[in-house]
């Protein structure tokens, strides 16, 4: 084995993993005064990592070329493309959540060091070419996230919140590990390159169920319907910068071992999956739809948006095509802009007591109390929405447009159907805030690093964001033939 | 292939032991039983509080701090568990299996550090 | 051989009583006591099938650290097991159909078996073990060479594991009150911890 070109391909993970142990006992030894220096140098890092990952994602012109230690790790154009997004929305939670946290006496520097970790999790997941890889990525992941989830720990609902992740993603984990487990009983092999020459010649049902229980465990993870209910729950009851983290980063990730699971080892057998990943797609996009339509709780309310956006992913999954791969990498990228952006502009309303705006009736009559937040949520909603200028039409339109070309028209046309059905809920929210009264609560002053979270997302969602669709295209593309490379 | 012969003391002392445990445990009640009156009733084998009735279960509530010492007893519990494999594989792991402990050991004596440093191990 | 068979039939008909009595015992210390007692005789099995990495771990991690957090975590939860326990008549169908489904399960793995031998996968490449060594010795072999990445990622894993159990429920207890500094004690002397006084008739003393 060359360590010298492993060690260079993992690089950003062991950059990562040294800060994290680095910061770890600088917040060990500083206390609470270096709570804001730890949370700085863990974005550095982070940015760090982003600027080495863009280096390979440049420097790697042969797709295949990064395998790491033996071929447990793949550093290619997909990996690369998914962790400068992971890391880059790392960065935005870390921006968004000191002052949050600091509001509610839970400011802490294991905050960022959990983050950190995390992140180092996802991109391992995200590089994953080995079963044990991705399933010790995915535990590393998900074992910060319970641990965020009930950060605010004197909080009851946090503490729920934490409690309900941490069995319902046991129990996802185990189901996951079973089907591993078959999977590696009928192939003889953890390696995806090898399982896929073990089941060349057809695939056993024993090997199928280990498919499909694999494929029910990473939808819990990314909370597709019929494995969804643990959504709206944890999402309600966790702090907001962690809700939005859990929407943005851990979600790329379970989304691209999901890719990579069903179209590497698997490609020869899409048959085999295809009609799971339909229905899921299509379930999500509907109970996303109908779901949020009665909800007060706005969180609970972008929660069941993430649902439905899921849906929208795994149409592009669903075609099996480079296309549909690209499209989901470019559906991705807004999906995350968007999500955070919502969820920023969720945290920067509060009542003048301090008190987090929670439902409908406390953003009546938003626009004329806080204009530069109502004006951008509107632009995130009609995005989140489909509306043709904005930049999330762009993202539902690649991933339809794959489908069409991919002869999967039925899947598009209800797909299409029920976008329109959760639209509602996004114009919902603009009329309460334009068109209510206003109540009396005012709204305090944010930190600048919300600020510059929420209003970069509100230019991307913009249409001015179709200026970045020729890079992005051409990077979704190259992530998505690096995927495709032995075919 | 490990044979398993060389697990008969241990099988044999199982054995022993088993049978002395159970000879000190049921010989002094059975030759107690028949020796002696044994004439049970309800109020006999009722439990006894001064007289009243049992005010509250016996199990009384654990600290959640006995929680977090065994979370870090299982920690290292398992780091051990690691350095067997480790000590007798080393011939054949090379200086690459030693750098590998040396790093998980370093991982964990951070973790280390940092719960002490925050007074984790301290009690009060 | 024949021993090896006598011994089985004394480890597994153990693990199976104490398994039962896990489920029956009224006192939830006992269950915990008796899994422990399942525990052992599991080693035991693991070692008649050579496994004997695996009877270690089984020893050392579930004995002495998982039993010892399920014996807390029921000594910690206060929960009234007896009213646990009164809705047995009425979930009893409920726990029938479960049983059923389990007995269904039994006989189709029966089926299965009888039905000749699956095709599966050969452990090939690094998975095959290594001649001549005992389990422990090829487990290393793999696990510090081919596996060190993960290995080292499963550190990380358990350093997250601390940090989140002491994020969760550590609390700075080390308010005047409550800390004690021994070395404090310890460097007391007379002079600081005494004053002299000579209060006048009648005037009492000023502290």
């Amino acid at each position: 084995m060359d360590y010298a070109t492993s060690l260079y391909l993992t690089g950003a993970e062991i950059g990562l993993s040294i800060s994290g142990l680095v910061l770890l006992l600088v917040s060990a030894w500083g206390g609470a005064r270096v709570t804001r220096l730890v949370t700085i140098l863990a974005a550095a890092a982070l940015f760090g990592a982003a600027i080495f990952t863009g280096h390979l994602f440049t420097e790697l012109s042969v797709p295949a070329a990064g395998d790491a230690f033996g071929g447990l790790y793949r550093a290619d154009d997909f990996s690369s493309f998914a962790k400068i997004l992971i890391y880059l929305a790392v960065i935005a939670c870390l921006m968004i959540t000191p002052k949050y946290l600091a509001a509610n006496g839970i400011y802490r520097s294991e905050y960022p060091i959990l983050l950190l970790f995390g992140a180092v999790g996802m991109s391992m997941m995200v590089s994953a070419v080995d079963l044990i890889t991705l399933y010790i990525g995915l535990e590393l992941s998900s074992l910060s996230s319970y641990v965020l989830a009930s950060f605010a720990r004197d909080d009851v609902r946090s503490s729920e919140a934490g409690l309900k992740y941490f069995i319902l993603g046991a129990l996802a984990s185990g189901i996951l590990l079973y089907g591993m487990s078959l999977i590696y009983g009928f192939a003889g092999t953890t390696d995806y390159a090898a399982i896929r020459l073990a089941f060349i010649g057809g695939i056993e049902t024993g090997a199928l169920f280990g498919i499909v229980f694999v494929l029910a465990g990473l939808a819990f993870k990314i909370a597709a319907v019929p494995f969804h209910m643990w959504t709206p729950d944890v999402y309600e009851g966790a702090p907001t910068p962690v809700t939005a983290f859990f929407a943005s980063a851990p979600k790329v990730a379970a989304v691209a071992i999901l890719m990579r699971i069903a179209l590497e080892p698997f490609a020869d057998h899409v048959d085999s999956w295809r009609q799971i990943v339909v229905f899921a797609a299509l379930a999500s996009i509907v109970v996303g739809a109908l779901g949020a339509i009665g909800q007060d709780s706005l969180k609970r309310l972008l929660a069941y948006s993430s649902i439905n956006n899921v849906g929208f992913i795994l149409i592009g999954l669903a075609t099996a095509t480079q296309l549909g791969t690209s499209a989901m990498m470019t559906y991705l990228v807004i999906y995350v802009v968007m999500t955070l952006g919502s969820f920023t502009a969720l945290l920067m309303l509060r009542a003048e007591d301090g008190r987090p705006f929670e439902t409908f009736s406390d953003i009546a009559g938003l626009a004329t109390r806080k204009p530069a937040i109502a004006w951008c949520l509107l632009l995130l909603m009609f995005s989140l929405a489909g509306i043709p200028p904005l930049f999330g039409f762009w993202a539902k339109f690649v991933v339809f447009r794959a489908a069409v070309e991919a002869d999967l028209i039925a899947l598009a046309a209800i797909g299409i159907a029920a976008s329109v059905i959760g639209a509602f809920y996004y114009l919902k929210f603009v009329k309460v805030m334009f068109f209510d009264e206003a109540e009396g609560s005012v709204v305090k002053t944010s930190p600048i690093g919300q600020w510059i979270v929420l209003i970069l997302a509100g230019i991307i969602v913009s249409p001015l964001g179709y200026f970045l669709n020729g890079l992005l295209d051409a990077w979704s593309s190259d992530a998505a033939a690096s995927l495709f490379y032995l075919v | 292939m490990v044979d398993l012969s060389q697990y008969l003391p241990i099988l044999l002392f199982l054995f022993i032991a088993l049978g002395l445990s159970v000879a000190f445990v049921f010989l002094p009640m059975g030759v107690s039983r028949l020796t002696g009156a044994h004439q049970p009733t309800a109020e006999k084998l009722s439990e006894y509080e001064c007289g009243f009735p049992a005010f509250e279960d016996s199990r009384g509530q654990f600290d959640v701090r006995f929680y977090l010492v065994a979370i870090l007893f299982i920690v290292f519990d398992l780091e051990a568990a690691f350095l067997f494999p480790w000590a007798v594989s080393l011939d054949l792991t090379g200086w690459a299996g030693w750098t590998t402990m040396m790093i998980f050991l370093a991982e964990l004596a951070v973790g280390l550090a940092y719960a002490w440093k925050v007074g984790a191990l301290e009690w009060e | 051989m024949t021993l090896q068979v006598v011994a089985f039939y004394l480890f597994a008909s153990i693990v199976i009583a104490s398994a039962v009595m896990v489920i029956l015992a009224r006192n939830p210390v006992h269950s915990v006591l008796w899994l422990i007692l399942a525990f052992f005789n599991a080693a035991g099995l693991m070692v008649l099938l050579h496994a004997e990495f695996i009877a270690m771990l089984v020893v050392i991690v579930y004995v002495g650290a998982v039993a010892v957090l399920f014996l807390f975590v029921v000594m910690m939860l206060d929960i009234d097991f007896a009213s646990l326990r009164a809705g047995f008549v009425k979930n009893f169908p409920l726990g029938i159909a479960v049983a059923l489904v389990l007995l269904a399960e039994l006989v189709l793995g029966i089926g299965a078996y009888r039905a000749g031998a699956l095709n599966l996968g050969a452990a090939e490449g690094t998975a095959a073990p290594i001649p001549m060594t005992s389990n422990i010795e090829s487990l290393g072999a793999v696990l510090y060479s081919e596996y060190l990445f993960l290995f080292e990622a499963a550190g990380i894993v358990l350093l997250v594991a601390m940090i989140g159990a002491i994020v969760l429920t550590h609390r700075d207890l080390r308010s005047p009150r409550a800390h004690q500094d021994i070395g404090k004690q310890v460097r007391r002397n007379p002079d600081e911890a005494t004053i002299m006084t000579q209060p006048a008739v009648g005037k009492g003393v000023d502290l």
